[in-house]
């Protein structure tokens, strides 16, 4: 996999100012209103536990299930890294939203033609070399941004240096591995962060495709070969009808 | 039903023009208000009944038509012949009404063609996508002999009947393979939400169990609509056909059982079975009609050989898939999602609207083409008609 893109949001370092909120509203050309759950005009929040603030975000995962879900290939994990979406070929089927593993996509479910809504890490930015927008309107650096494997050696750096941190940096293995990372003071259970399998979701559905030409050349054989059998019967049991027949009208002929 | 009357107003009439007078106002309100005014739906529970009946049932109820066309056409147990065509009309209709669900149940139904040219085959969807595809066009061929048989030109009518008898093996069996392939695909869909899906349904195994599932209540399905058929429309096969049929249901329902009570107990559903919470009793309820009852009951000579009780037992097999395609699709996700979605009246409505036209389109296959063997010449059978009703 080539270098991609990653985040880094320090729960410690939050001061809950919803500057990232602001800027990615503002980029969006959304309504500035500050929502408290991820929406069609919300690609990122800030929760409130306790005294600490949890940033949501969608992860961009490495392998995403969303991509390997969308059937029409309207969600792609770039080389970049983030995870878009082009709406001009989603058909809105929404089977993305029952595949994500974080719960983040959202549907427009009010508008008469609506589409599937998420962060994309802001990919257009990004591949001119600018930083995400929320990234880069936060005053205290509690979220950065860079490729990903410096990124994560920075976690890891300041998970083992310092002792205040829970030794786990959330988004490293969860579905595979992601391209935003936590780290916290506080267990992440307690931040409402989901348990994820630690596996890469697409995973779960390849095995299952990976059987479809066994099934399609298995099951096609026998059916056919049974077909051959069945069908030689049925020919040959005709054949002896027709030999009774002919042999019984012979013996009449013989006789008359 | 002489033809130049104006139609008798009866009680089934009645009730079929309600439905499709909801049906209407539902159509109505998600196409010119929206997913928001039209479902209950919402991103925790973004897949709701249209998908966990209409599809998922749809789907799953149609499997008769490729497993009695196998089993006339390519194993030769030609005592089924006589039900072939009803069962691959019910499985034609069935994916039809799968088809113009999804016309409703997609966000953006203009672009249903986009499958056909944009591809991703790491998606199950996508497989289950072009299955579908592919064999309601299999189905529309299977089927249509007991059209073209009505043609008026000789000519037409017997080059096409002669070509489609060359092909007609080769489509039973694609037919096979393509369906049986994408019942299981469906299950195949909720792999991919480990960890959402509750562990009494969750299984690596979703893709087998949706298929062994799916054929015992295919078969179910088939009985019932020729039991009605014979009951109402007077259609008449031999006595012992639908008793055999019933036969071979109980042996699926045994596999069915076994499998999924291996699944699990190797995978940690089973201490879920004893808990006390609505999955649970959703979980029993399912198994309850899908397996137990319908596996003692058919375990009855005298319910086996009464087309009548045979009738009740397929629809208790029929219920208990139903109630196993629902509880996937939505109970399975309740805790997870936090969420507890009950379905607007309006999604109701657009589903049995959808399988009421299927049903009225069987109705009147039946009565005008030759799909099952009839009772007795045309004649008194219009006479009993007139003077029944």
């Amino acid at each position: 996999m080539p270098k991609t893109k990653a985040i880094l949001i320090d729960i410690t370092k939050c001061i809950g100012c919803r500057s990232c909120e602001q800027a990615c509203k503002q980029i969006h050309g959304f309504p500035l209103d500050s929502e408290q759950k991820l929406s069609p005009t919300a690609f990122t929040i800030v929760e409130e536990h306790g005294d600490r603030f949890v940033r949501r975000m969608c992860m961009n995962c490495q392998d995403p299930a969303c991509a390997s879900a969308c059937l029409v290939g309207a969600l792609k994990k770039t080389d970049l890294g983030p995870v878009t979406y082009d709406s001009s070929k989603c058909i809105g089927c929404r089977y993305c939203i029952v595949a994500c593993p974080f719960n983040v996509p959202r549907y427009q479910w009010s508008k008469l033609v609506p589409f599937v809504t998420k962060c994309d890490m802001c990919y257009t930015r990004q591949a001119k070399g600018q930083l995400p927008a929320c990234v880069e309107a936060c005053p205290v650096q509690a979220s950065i941004a860079g490729w990903r494997d410096e990124i994560l050696e920075e976690a890891q750096r300041r998970v083992l240096l310092d002792p205040k941190y829970v030794k786990r940096i959330y988004g490293a293995e969860e579905a595979g591995g992601t391209s935003v990372f936590f780290i916290s003071d506080v267990p992440f259970e307690d931040l409402g962060f989901k348990t994820v399998p630690n596996q890469p979701m697409p995973v779960l559905t390849a095995n299952a495709l990976g059987d479809v030409p066994t099934v399609v050349l298995v099951g096609g054989s026998l059916l056919a070969g049974v077909y051959w059998i069945t069908n030689r019967r049925k020919q040959v049991a005709m054949a002896e009808a027709r030999e009774k027949a002919a042999q019984s009208a012979s013996g009449e002929s013989e006789r008359s | 039903m002489s033809g130049n009357h104006f139609p008798k107003i009866t009680l089934w009439r009645t009730i079929v023009a309600l439905i499709f007078a909801a049906g209407a106002y539902a159509a109505y309100a998600r196409f010119a208000l929206g997913f928001q005014q039209s479902t209950n739906l919402v991103d925790a529970q973004p897949w709701g009944l249209w998908v966990g009946l209409g599809t998922l049932c749809g789907v799953g109820i149609s499997a008769g038509g490729f497993a009695i066309a196998a089993a006339v056409y390519l194993l030769g147990f030609e005592r089924y012949r006589q039900v072939v065509r009803a069962a691959v009309l019910l499985s034609f209709l069935g994916y039809l009404t799968v088809v113009v669900g999804m016309m409703y149940e997609l966000g953006l139904p203009w672009r249903i063609w986009h499958p056909i040219v944009m591809w991703n085959r790491k998606s199950v969807l996508f497989e289950v996508a072009w299955c579908v595809m592919l064999y309601t066009t299999v189905l529309a061929f299977e089927f249509s002999p007991a059209l073209v048989e009505k043609i008026p030109w000789a000519r037409i009518r017997q080059t096409y009947l002669s070509w489609h008898h060359e092909i007609l093996i080769g489509l039973v069996l694609v037919g096979a393979v393509l369906s049986s392939l994408h019942q299981s695909f469906l299950g195949g869909l909720y792999l991919l939400a480990k960890g959402k899906v509750d562990p009494l349904w969750y299984s690596q195994y979703l893709p087998s169990l949706f298929y062994l599932s799916a054929v015992p209540a295919g078969l179910a399905a088939t009985i019932m609509v020729v039991f009605l058929s014979m009951r109402s429309l007077n259609a008449r096969v031999s006595p012992g056909v639908l008793t055999e049929m019933s036969q071979v249901i109980a042996p699926l329902l045994y596999v069915y059982a076994l499998f999924r009570g291996i699944d699990l107990f190797t995978h940690g559903g089973w201490s879920y079975m004893w808990m006390w919470r609505e999955e649970t009793l959703l979980f029993w309820l399912e198994i309850g009609l899908f397996v137990l009852a319908p596996i003692i009951l058919l375990s009855q000579e005298k319910i086996r050989t009464n087309p009548q009780y045979l009738y009740w037992t397929c629809s208790l097999v029929v219920m208990g898939f139903i109630s196993n395609r629902l509880n996937v699709a939505v109970t399975a996700f309740q805790r997870s999602s936090g969420f507890y979605y009950v379905p607007k009246w309006t999604e109701f409505a657009l589903t049995f609207a959808t399988v009421t036209a299927a049903a009225v389109a069987f109705h009147y296959a039946v009565l005008h083409l030759d799909i099952l063997p009839k009772a007795a010449p045309r004649k008194p059978q219009l006479m009993q008609r007139v003077a029944t009703a």
